[in-house]
């Protein structure tokens, strides 16, 4: 009979750990860390890819080995990456001369002339690249914007970041990028 | 039975209970990041031919998201619309959506967001021809909106939903009033 208590006990206590468990993970999926899975983890290199700018050229990420990468998936419709799009500006300004290269790549569905309309109010003074679904699923989905991944001078990710944070942190993810990987010869 | 026989099964029923309760939580969260917009069943909803009936739908936001409104206050936000694909003979009126919140979210500086959050309703409205031959009718369509929460926005998502239309030859039938039922996630 006790043993039969103790039995009912441990399943109860099982359950209840599993729903506390499942939700805590639901809360985490939904706050968008689970949306990274699948994206290059910090310290793996960042999958290559080739993609048309605003200007009609094709730019491969591999053209700016050398340099620390901000890479910076963004849509038209999404209001927070019109708030980190402007720090972005400054810190290409700022950085630019020690290696920095911000890269844009817009992953909304408006067109090509909407999106250089935008980028041209907020003043971008990066290369502003056409995303593709193939190059956002190399990247994890890209499922919620703004999404940000920072680049060594090596090409390996040294920081990704779901969501709008502050300038500090894109500030210090951006000095992580430029002291980490060696200098090697700038863009082609 | 011997003891060892009743442990021996007791053992096996906590092992199979306990299976089922990880099948059914992994089921019933792995659900949950999946659709931010919920809509309820509609109710079949009597219409009366060559008159309009409203038909009301019945959304809901996830916690801790919003949706832009059907009139968001920037021209790059991507409203919230309703589309539906009546059949033949069945004719859609004017699309009622409700006036969203403003709201101020930490990433807008001062710029008010007007948005749909937790349970909202709109109503469309059905004229059936006069010429049309009474019975249940379905009609399809989807929500399109798009989502962002206090840090990050989401791709616009689209949910599908369907409803029946009882068409009526002459009065007495009156549009029943919707329930708030259980919401199915797309």
């Amino acid at each position: 009979m006790r043993r039969n208590i103790s039995v009912i006990i441990i399943v109860v206590a099982a359950i209840a750990m599993m729903l506390i468990v499942g939700k805590h993970l639901a809360r985490e999926s939904r706050r968008g860390s689970d949306a990274l899975s699948g994206a290059p983890a910090v310290g793996a290199a960042a999958p290559a890819f080739e993609l048309t700018a605003l200007d009609g050229k094709n730019m491969r990420l591999q053209d700016f080995r050398g340099k620390a990468v901000l890479l910076n998936f963004w849509a038209t419709w999404c209001e927070p990456c019109k708030i980190e799009m402007p720090w972005f500006v400054e810190l290409q300004k700022e950085y630019g001369p020690q290696g920095l290269q911000v890269i844009g790549v817009a992953m909304d569905d408006s067109g090509k002339s909407q999106i250089e309309k935008f980028a041209q109010q907020i003043g971008v003074n990066y290369p502003v690249l056409l995303g593709t679904e193939s190059v956002g699923e190399a990247y994890g989905g890209v499922e919620g914007l703004p999404t940000t991944f920072y680049l060594d001078r090596e090409g390996k990710v040294v920081a990704r970041v779901i969501g709008l944070t502050g300038r500090d942190e894109i500030e210090n993810n951006v000095k992580k990028g430029l002291n980490q990987g060696h200098v090697a010869q700038g863009p082609k | 039975m011997s003891h060892w026989q009743v442990d021996k099964n007791c053992w096996k029923l906590a092992v199979t209970v306990c299976w089922l309760a990880s099948v059914v939580a992994a089921e019933q969260f792995s659900k949950l990041p999946q659709g931010l917009v919920s809509v309820a069943p509609t109710p079949t909803t009597g219409v009366i031919r060559g008159r309009v009936s409203r038909v009301e739908l019945h959304f809901r936001v996830a916690s801790g998201f919003h949706i832009n409104s059907h009139t968001p206050n920037s021209k790059v936000l991507i409203p919230t619309t309703l589309k539906l694909d009546p059949p033949t003979d069945i004719a859609m009126g004017q699309v009622r959506y409700p006036k969203g919140t403003d709201i101020s979210v930490p990433f807008a500086k001062g710029e008010k967001l007007n948005v749909y959050s937790g349970d909202f309703e709109i109503v469309a409205a059905v004229r059936p021809l006069r010429t049309v031959v009474p019975g249940e009718y379905q009609i399809r369509g989807a929500l399109r909106y798009q989502a962002c929460d206090n840090r990050a926005c989401y791709p616009p998502k689209q949910v599908p939903l369907q409803f029946l239309v009882r068409v009526n030859k002459k009065t007495s039938v009156g549009v029943r009033k919707n329930r708030q039922s259980p919401h199915v996630h797309h």
